[in-house]
Parts: structure tokens; C-alpha cells; sequence
């Protein structure tokens, strides 16, 4: 492998790094926050009843 | 508008701002390491690498360092606030410190010849990643609570004391990896032509926003994960 290609490598392995921890927090805020609400509603549901 | 909602409105305006501030300085940073600075004389093209490598581990050491400091406060204090900001913050440090040993090896093999020698940088900053994988495992394997807090503090703080070690073990010992290039005896970056210094700090900028971009997100992580427990024990309790 040329310079040019460790070059690649390294760049790759950050941005892939970096976007794959982005996303993964940001998968897990969004199911949190979606359990968070249908919790919220299912109380509200009981207590209205 | 009632105030939790202006509230988030305003947490979300923010977050806006300091996602398009992180994603301009990461431009900046992409321009100045493939445009702006000029190849190095004696490594060539390859040591573009560092203008990743260094601001990862700068990243790292700095996440490290709150894990410390909110560890110890946590120890004081018994507030739960500051585990969350230990153990948020401990996840990014290791995201980031596993850029640095694998951005390292891709930099040493067409310098060095090899991708590892076990030299007192290397194996130190190893052991810094194998401290932390171990804190955040220690917190995937027992139930939360007091005891879970007390015990990740404790390596928190002990893992914190490895990074001196780390930054001194280049002038303590005869080691492969370079000593250091911006911060040397004859002045801050010395070592380095201007241009080089520049793009660093550019690269430096952008990482730390991104540090905080990611803390937010990972804090609120944990907050929810609270709040959800907080209304499942209640709910629990009162029936």
C-alpha cells in the first residue's frame, strides 16, 4: 500500500468512527425519547380512567 | 408557553448552533489538512495522518480528565449528576481513544516499518483504553445504584492517573514514538512550521466542539434512561 493509502485508511477509520458513534447516540436518544412519551400517555390513559 | 417547553426550544436552538459550528470547523479542518498545509519533507503525504491522530487524543485526555474531575465530585458530593457526566463522558474518551491506537499503527507502518512495537507511549496509552473499556463493562455489568457510582469513581480517578505517564513516557524513556512538537522547551510549537501549527489548532477547535456536541447527546441519554426509571418505580410503588 502507497502513502496515499494509509492515508486513505486513517481518514476513513475517523469519519466512519466519528459517524458511527453519532448515530448510534442519536438512535439512542430517539428510542428513549419514544418510550419516555408512551409512557407518559399510557399514565395519563390510566389515570383519566 | 409554559417554561419546560420554552425550555426546550431554547436546548434545542443551541444544539443547532453548536451542530452547524462543529460541522464548519470539521470543514476547516478537512480544507487546511488537504489544501492549505503543505507536505511534510521527510514523512511525505502520510503525515496528513496527524492532524487526526493528535486531536483525537487530545479529545481523549480531555474526556478522561472530566471523568476525573466529575468522579471526584461525585465522591464529595453523592449527586447523581456527576456520574452521568463521568460515565458520559468515559464512553466519548474511549470512542476516541480507539482512534488514537488505530490511527497511530496506520501512521507508524510506512514510518516505522511496523504497526506496533511495545514501546512505553504505545503500551501506556494501551492501558489507558483497557482502564476505561473496563469502567464502562463494570457499569454494563452491575445494576445501578450508589454502589455501581462509587466503584466506577474510584476507576475513574485511578485510570486518570495513567495520562502523566503517557505524556512524560516519550522524555522518561527511550521510546520509538516521537517526542512531543507542540509543546516543547523552546516554545509552543516550535517544531513545527506555522502552517502546520495553524491546521493542528484548527483540527484541535473542532475536535473539543465536537466533544461537547457529543456530551450533550450522551448526557441526555442518561437523564432519560432516569426519568423512565423514575416514572416505572413510582408507578411501581404506588400500585
Amino acid at each position: 500500500m502507497g502513502q496515499l493509502g494509509y492515508l486513505f485508511a486513517a481518514n476513513a477509520f475517523v469519519w466512519a468512527g466519528i459517524l458511527i458513534y453519532v448515530v448510534s447516540l442519536m438512535k439512542r436518544n430517539e428510542a428513549l425519547r419514544r418510550d419516555l412519551e408512551l409512557l407518559k400517555e399510557t399514565l395519563e390513559k390510566d389515570g383519566d380512567r | 408557553m409554559s417554561e419546560e417547553l420554552e425550555e426546550k426550544e431554547e436546548e434545542s436552538g443551541v444544539n443547532w448552533f453548536l451542530w452547524g459550528l462543529t460541522a464548519l470547523a470539521f470543514t476547516a479542518t478537512v480544507y487546511a489538512i488537504f489544501v492549505y498545509v503543505p507536505t511534510e519533507k521527510q514523512e511525505g503525504v502520510v503525515q496528513r495522518i496527524m492532524y487526526y491522530h493528535i486531536p483525537s487524543a487530545w479529545l481523549s485526555f480531555f474526556a478522561f480528565f472530566i471523568v476525573f474531575s466529575s468522579s471526584i465530585l461525585y465522591l464529595w458530593k453523592r449527586e447523581r449528576e456527576w456520574d452521568i457526566y463521568a460515565h458520559s463522558s468515559a464512553e466519548i474518551g474511549v470512542v476516541f481513544c480507539s482512534l488514537v491506537l488505530i490511527t497511530g499503527p496506520i501512521w507508524a507502518k510506512p514510518i516505522w516499518g511496523t504497526w506496533w512495537v511495545w514501546d512505553a507511549r504505545l503500551t501506556s496509552t494501551l492501558v489507558l483504553w483497557l482502564i476505561y473499556v473496563a469502567y464502562i463493562m463494570l457499569r454494563l455489568q452491575s445494576d445501578a445504584g450508589s454502589m455501581r457510582a462509587r466503584y466506577s469513581a474510584v476507576i475513574g480517578i485511578a485510570g486518570f492517573l495513567n495520562i502523566p505517564i503517557i505524556h512524560f513516557s516519550v522524555l522518561w524513556w527511550r521510546t520509538f514514538h516521537p517526542k512531543p512538537k507542540m509543546i516543547t522547551p523552546e516554545g509552543f510549537g516550535a517544531g513545527m512550521d506555522n502552517s502546520m501549527v495553524m491546521t493542528l489548532m484548527i483540527s484541535l477547535g473542532a475536535f473539543t466542539l465536537l466533544y461537547f456536541l457529543l456530551m450533550g447527546q450522551r448526557v441526555r441519554i442518561e437523564k432519560m434512561k432516569d426519568e423512565i426509571d423514575q416514572i416505572k418505580k413510582e408507578r411501581f410503588y404506588s400500585n
